[in-house]
């Protein structure tokens, strides 16, 4: 029968088809999309709360993605949370007394880590720790100091703190 | 009286579902010599798969541009619109990939196969090759069963990837969020493993339970044109309603 | 010595042998104690009313219907084999010696008609393809239709698909071949050629056949014996002039074509006038 090769091609171009859209739902949708974009340097930062913050959360600066959260682990001894941030090689002019902290993209929604770019002549490089952190808002805490209406009483006051900021909105 | 009849009528169901699994043996049993008929699976590839893929596409795009459309407004009560892209992508992922498609599939390749096998038994085509000494169930059943299997689970990533595409055209294009954030939100969210392998073996169980019922409805039709068309009318039935049930019980276990 | 009266039996040994035949299919007794012989290299007819099974015993002759399995007793040898003990591949490897031609052809709708009678060699050998295109183009030739091999079977009209299926019957050149009503809805001339190519098949390689047709007519001409059945029994047989002849009820009623007679022109049913309310 004529007609069979043509079966046979048509078939496989289906089942290529159906491959190259799992190979694209695997590599642009997942986190996979995000720890293919090159090389990327670290650096730490400690917060005392990371509240929601996960793994693989993005990084930004002015709202544009420049990495993301690589781990998140629990500092003995000081008990803090050690955030060890994955920032793409291409943003390697972020100044070194830049400021990172934890924001909520929406009211309700994921965390993220932001970045406020100092003015140090001196760029982050690997293994730099970020010294400036501002831990993250708690929804508690901004209603119980709505509740209380003002005063510095929240219980986990962030040990080097730039005055909270309400949580900016991350798109 | 009545009491006889429900039993009869549950013993009927039962002994149905006793010869469907009977079945679905034969056909494992069959699986191996029917993997010489290579050329007879690849038809039926053809068949099952790519003459549904335009169904399943279109709808596809439509499901990702209405979810993408009804979460927006839902979202957007509670501020978190930014997180349209991973509500969309997990929805599909998750849920509705594999059952929409299941369900477009039972109706556009199930019905066919039902009604092909139904025919090829009214017309005696399964005799004749009885006859040949060619073993229907190798040869009809088996490649029709696999080339289901295979397709099911190709045409939810296809589903799944306009879904994607459509639900991005309505958010983004449309609705005006941030074309970073969409993908951003989404991409640190959704999980190969967890979301997409996952919504690929529940498709894989819809494919193996809807073309069993399709083959076997065929398979057993009775040899006249209401019959075949009765089967037809059961495959859609029977599979709308195993799948859903089949879906219940594998996101119990699988999250 | 032994080898020798072996093959003697065996050559004198019937083909089919249908001994004390009993079935019933859905509660309704089809055969009541049949026996018939078929002997090797005949032309054996199978005649009897619609509805008698004849189908059903071509059936039993190809295990389709087999003591132990259905509601059958009795025994089916076919070439010295018990039907009903073969193993399902034994089975296989015996329908594979046997042509069959359906009452409705069968033909595969899948494939056209070169493909449709290629396809036994397909699934049994390995054979390369010239030398399938040579067998396959031989058959359809036999039956006068190597011109239609790249029809499909919904182009062809029902002779020509019953000449197909009878192409594909003997592709393999079987020992038996088991025709099902191969004259119906021929035309004369096609009529002639069938039944020539049944008279050939037989004579020239001698291939058993069992022919089952209603055309006393057409039956004379190759028929070396009919069997006549009727009520799940045995009624008559003989070569087919002699039974032409034989004044029995059953020869009566069916060769001269008298409605009623032995073999009721009505299926059972209550009195007529009865059911149309006339008679009180
Ligand atoms: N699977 C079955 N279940 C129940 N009854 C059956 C079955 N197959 C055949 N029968 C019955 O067996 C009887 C014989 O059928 P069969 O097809 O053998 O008749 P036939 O002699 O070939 O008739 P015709 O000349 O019309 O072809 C019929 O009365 C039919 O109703
Ligand atoms: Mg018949």
């Amino acid at each position: 029968m004529n007609s069979r090769p043509s079966y046979a091609i048509g078939t496989g171009l289906f089942i290529l088809l159906g491959f190259a859209a799992l190979a694209y739902l695997a590599t642009q949708t997942t986190s996979v999309a995000n720890v293919h974009q090159g090389h990327s340097y670290f650096v730490k930062a400690r917060f005392s709360n990371i509240g929601q913050l996960k793994e693989r959360a993005p990084v930004k600066i002015a709202g544009v993605r420049v990495g993301s959260v690589q781990s998140i682990q629990l500092e003995r001894g000081k008990m803090d949370a050690l955030v060890t941030l994955a920032i793409d090689d291409k943003y390697n002019d972020i100044p070194d007394d830049s400021g990172a902290a934890i924001f909520t993209s929406g009211l309700l929604g994921d965390q993220y880590v932001g970045l406020q770019p100092g003015g140090s002549p001196e760029n982050l490089k690997n293994g730099d720790e970020i010294v400036l952190t501002q831990s993250a808002m708690q929804l508690e805490d901004l209603i119980g100091k709505f509740l209380v209406n003002g005063g510095p009483k929240s219980s986990s006051a962030p040990p080097s703190s730039t005055p909270p900021k309400p949580a900016a909105s991350g798109g | 009286m009545n009491t006889l009849v429900r039993r009869n009528w549950l013993l009927n169901g039962i002994a149905q579902l006793g010869e469907c699994g009977l079945f679905f043996l034969d056909i494992l049993v069959a699986l191996p010599k029917s993997l010489r008929h290579f050329r007879e699976i690849c038809r039926q590839v053809w068949f099952v798969g790519a003459m549904s893929l335009t169904i399943v596409m279109t709808c596809g795009m439509f499901v990702g541009m209405v979810l993408a459309l009804q979460l927006y407004y839902t979202l957007s009560i509670f501020g978190g619109t930014a997180a349209l892209g991973t509500v969309v992508a997990l929805s599909l992922f998750r849920e509705l990939g594999p059952v929409v498609t299941a369900l477009l599939f039972a109706g556009r390749a199930g019905t066919a196969v039902t009604a092909e096998i139904g025919l090829m038994r009214a017309t005696d085509q399964i005799d004749a090759m009885e006859m040949m000494a060619v073993d229907p169930i190798a040869y009809v059943v088996a490649p029709r069963y696999l080339a289901g299997v295979i397709a099911m689970p190709l045409l939810m990533c296809l589903f799944n990837a306009l879904g994607i595409l459509g639900g991005h055209l309505v958010g983004v294009t449309w609705l005006g969020v941030d074309n970073g954030t969409f993908w951003g939100n989404m991409t640190s969210t959704v999980d190969l493993w967890k979301d997409i392998i996952d919504g690929v073996w529940k498709s894989l169980a819809f494919g193996a339970v809807v073309t069993l019922i399709a083959v076997f409805q065929g398979y057993n039709a009775p040899p006249t044109s209401e019959g075949v068309a009765y089967s037809t009318t059961r495959t859609v039935v029977f599979s709308a309603i195993v799948i859903l049930a089949v879906d219940f019980v594998m996101t119990a276990f699988l999250t | 010595m032994s080898a020798v009266t072996a093959s003697i039996d065996s050559i004198a040994e019937p083909l089919v042998q249908v001994r004390d035949l009993h079935t019933r299919l859905g509660g309704k007794v089809i055969f009541d104690g049949l026996s018939l012989d078929v002997p090797r290299g005949s032309v054996t007819a199978i005649m009897g009313p619609s509805g008698t099974g004849k189908t059903t015993l071509l059936r039993h002759i190809t295990g389709q219907l087999r003591a132990g399995f259905d509601d059958v007793s009795g025994s089916v040898r076919v070439a010295g084999e018990d039907i009903a003990r073969l193993s399902r591949a034994a089975l296989f490897a015996l329908r594979e010696k046997i042509g069959f031609l359906f009452q409705n052809s069968a033909l595969l709708t899948d494939f056209n008609v070169f493909e449709n009678v290629a396809f036994p060699l397909r699934q049994h050998t390995e054979l390369p393809e010239v030398l399938i295109r040579d067998i396959v183009l031989t058959k359809l030739q036999a039956v006068g239709l190597r011109g239609a091999a790249n029809l499909s079977p919904s182009e062809l009209s029902g002779g020509m698909a019953r000449r197909v299926a009878l192409a594909r019957a003997i592709v393999f050149d079987p020992m038996l071949i088991l025709y099902d009503e191969p004259f119906v809805g021929l035309d004369p001339i096609a009529l002639n050629q069938v039944l020539r190519l049944i008279g050939t098949l037989n004579k020239t390689l001698g291939i058993t056949s069992i022919l089952v047709a209603h055309e006393l007519a057409a039956v004379r001409r190759v028929a070396d014996r009919v069997y006549l059945i009727a009520n799940g029994k045995l009624v008559a047989q003989g070569a087919p002039d002699e039974l032409a002849r034989e004044d029995s009820p059953w020869t009566r009623q069916f060769f001269g074509g008298e409605a009623d007679g032995p073999v009721p022109f009505h299926y059972p049913a209550p009195d007529y006038a009865t059911e149309l309310g006339f008679a009180r």
